[in-house]
């Protein structure tokens, strides 16, 4: 599968379901077990407070350091500068209109680094690459006046989908390109 | 513990309860137009691009606008008990959302505008051939009216606790963050989550209005450009924080009703004022986790998006659902279907506050962003967090204003709606895993079977809702003219 330059695990899609099925699940035990224990009445409820506020700063510790661990792990490799690896990369402009892309160029090779100069003429559109089993590589958005650009590196030969991913009007689904990896 | 239902005007209880009606029956409204969505992308009805896209407009417009007017009802409810509110500008804010509703409806369906509720300029003015002027500035115009309407709506409610507490610092309890007073002064946390809704809403609509204006002018007068990544930070401005509004007025009922049912204080005390105020700052400016991928933005404002984003889920986390989840604990409530959505939208909020969080992360983002997990987000947060809560007022409002009584269907509809949203969200989320886009009017074989699972939860939902808003019109003529039902010897609702 290609990837972006800057992506280092396999796939991030998965990962991010799993994490949110995980996590769901363990709220709902939280919450599963609370409610089976609200129908009895303890009237001590200052002594439940402080047993809560108790289990509430390990909880917040726990938690905070969670996010700042995965604030850190992912903040690292971010996708808005040019990679050193991307220094001599092969620059490709790209023009989004309504509905169709306009590629500098077509075709490109496996193992070569590509900087795609996405713009647009008219509105705004986001430009997807999709890989041949319609998995959702990298995007950045196209906009009038601005030019973002976005680097990828194809590991794999085959035909890839260029998708317009902002909603750009009625023929917006319509608003898909292939490109060609050798 | 006083009982404050009671005090409540019962003009004030008849006033929001046409608001409170009209949201639930748009919402309903709204959710079989989702459906319809749903069928098409499942490949099982045929309905035109164009048709798809309006439905599309009119859907998130909808939901946002009409959720607000619920939710601000359930804010004006209980804090008129605090604070001299003033009616009149009640009613016009009323007056202008349907004025506005009216404009919107005509400008999608009769002049075929389908921009989206983003209207990212200049969408407006360039349809592609799909819609002209009049649909563009029917759509523009009538957000404009119904942000007004709310304007002044949050203007009163500043101006009213202004009057009573001197400032938003006292209001917010500074002081009492910083020991200058005692915790037990503190105001009411119905005055405080009031006092932050207003502080960004007011925010949210100038921001809102600008733009609005910005692209009526430039409907009519092309040569009036606007910078697109400043057209897109108002709109993202706007849309975010009005939409993350409505879950912090509709936690107001949450606060108000789980000491009744529980029989147990829930004060402000200074972690929670220190939420509060953190979640105000949060709310204002992590709107940038929805331009992530405008490579062009400063990449500081990106940073602070993704930061700020993982930080304003700890407020919840730590202080609303947590002290939700103590004060039910071992405290022998009677779950009835009001309490049941009241604990449900807290589990809503906090399962709907994942993907968000992870689809805040940059990396993620890259692939997830304008993918099916974005809506599969939402339609939890929304659906089981802050919907519930409207929902949970509905009940609240025929049971302890007019006397209804639980039914069976109650309770089965209770359980439908969780199923729906669920399976609907989780086929959403599943969507977004396999890089379905969103706003996609036609899908590719390979993302059509989550659809098929998402009409079928999406429809029992809908079905669900449609029994809440039937219970609701039967009972709610009888709303204001009844005495509250409140246990005084026990303090706690029985």
């Amino acid at each position: 599968m290609a990837q972006p330059a800057w992506m280092i695990t396999l796939n991030v899609q998965q990962p991010a379901w799993i994490i949110t099925l995980l996590v769901s699940s363990l709220v709902f035990i939280v919450f599963w077990f609370i409610l089976k224990n609200s129908k009895d009445r303890e009237e001590d409820y200052d002594g439940i407070k402080k047993k809560g506020f108790k289990i509430r700063n390990v909880y917040f510790v726990i938690l905070f350091s969670v996010l700042l661990g995965a604030t850190f792990y992912t903040i690292t490799d971010l996708p808005y500068d040019r990679p050193p690896e991307f220094v001599n990369a092969t620059e490709v402009e790209v023009e989004a209109l309504q509905f169709g892309w306009d590629f500098s160029q077509e075709e490109f090779e496996v193992g070569e680094k590509y900087a795609f100069h996405v713009t647009s003429q008219d509105v705004n559109h986001g430009i997807g690459f999709y890989d041949e089993d319609m998995m959702l590589l990298t995007q950045t958005q196209a906009m009038p006046d601005y030019t973002n650009t976005v680097y990828v590196e194809f590991e794999e030969p085959g035909t890839y989908q260029i998708l317009c991913l902002e909603y750009c009007g009625a023929a917006h689904h319509l608003m898909i390109h292939e490109i060609e990896v050798k | 513990m006083d009982n404050p239902l009671v005090k409540i005007n019962p003009m004030t209880k008849r006033l929001v309860t046409f608001p409170v009606l009209m949201s639930g029956l748009f919402i309903f409204l709204m959710m079989a137009f989702g459906v319809i969505m749903l069928l098409n992308q499942a490949n099982m009805i045929q309905i035109n691009m164009g048709m798809f896209y309006q439905l599309m407009t009119i859907h998130g417009t909808g939901m946002i606008g009409f959720a607000a007017l619920g939710a601000a009802g359930i804010m004006w409810y209980f804090l008129s008990q605090y604070v001299e509110l003033n009616r009149r500008v009640f009613q016009i804010n009323l007056i202008l959302f349907l004025l506005g509703v009216v404009s919107v409806l005509v400008g999608i369906f009769k002049y075929d505008f389908a921009g989206g509720w983003t209207f990212l300029y200049p969408l407006p003015a360039m349809s592609g051939g799909m819609w002209a002027e009049a649909g563009a500035t029917l759509y523009l115009g009538g957000m404009l009216l119904i942000g007004c309407g709310f304007l002044l709506l949050f203007l009163e409610v500043s101006r009213a606790i202004i009057s009573k507490y001197g400032s938003f610092a006292q209001s917010l309890g500074w002081p009492h963050i910083f020991g200058l007073r005692k915790e037990e002064d503190a105001p009411p946390p119905t005055v405080v989550a009031s006092t932050m809704v207003s502080i960004v809403n007011i925010t949210a609509l100038i921001a809102g209005a600008a733009i609005l204006v910005m692209s009526l002018i430039n409907l009519y007068n092309p040569s009036f450009t606007i910078d697109p990544l400043l057209a897109k930070n108002l709109i993202y401005a706007f849309g975010h924080i009005f939409a993350n509004s409505i879950i912090y007025m509709g936690v107001i009922l949450v606060y108000e009703m789980l000491p009744r049912y529980t029989g147990r204080p829930w004060k402000s005390y200074k972690i929670f004022l220190i939420a509060w105020t953190l979640s105000t700052i949060f709310t204002i400016i992590i709107y940038p986790h929805h331009l992530l991928m405008d490579f062009v933005m400063p990449n500081w404002m990106l940073i602070i998006g993704q930061v700020l984003s993982y930080m304003n889920g700890l407020p919840v986390l730590i202080v609303t659902a947590y002290g939700a989840l103590m004060i039910v604990y071992r405290s022998g409530i009677k779950w009835d279907v009001t309490s049941s959505f009241i604990m449900l939208s807290m589990f809503g909020w906090v399962i709907g506050v994942i993907p968000a969080i992870i689809d805040a992360t940059i990396i993620v983002n890259q692939v997830m962003h304008n993918t099916q997990w974005v809506p599969g987000h939402f339609h939890l947060y929304m659906g089981i967090g802050a919907t519930a809560m409207i929902i949970g007022f509905m009940f609240y409002l025929t049971k302890f204003d007019a006397n209804r009584t639980d039914q069976e269907i109650d309770r089965a509809s209770f359980w439908s709606f969780i199923i729906g949203i669920l399976g609907l969200s989780a086929s959403f989320l599943y969507s977004g895993q396999i890089s379905t886009p969103r706003r996609w009017a036609e899908h590719v074989p390979e993302w059509i079977a989550p659809n098929i699972i998402g009409v079928i939860f999406g429809t029992i939902a809908t079905l669900a809702m449609l029994v809440f808003v039937f219970r609701f019109i039967v009972i709610s003529h009888k709303i204001g003219k009844s005495e509250t039902s409140f246990d005084e010897s026990t303090r706690k609702i029985s």
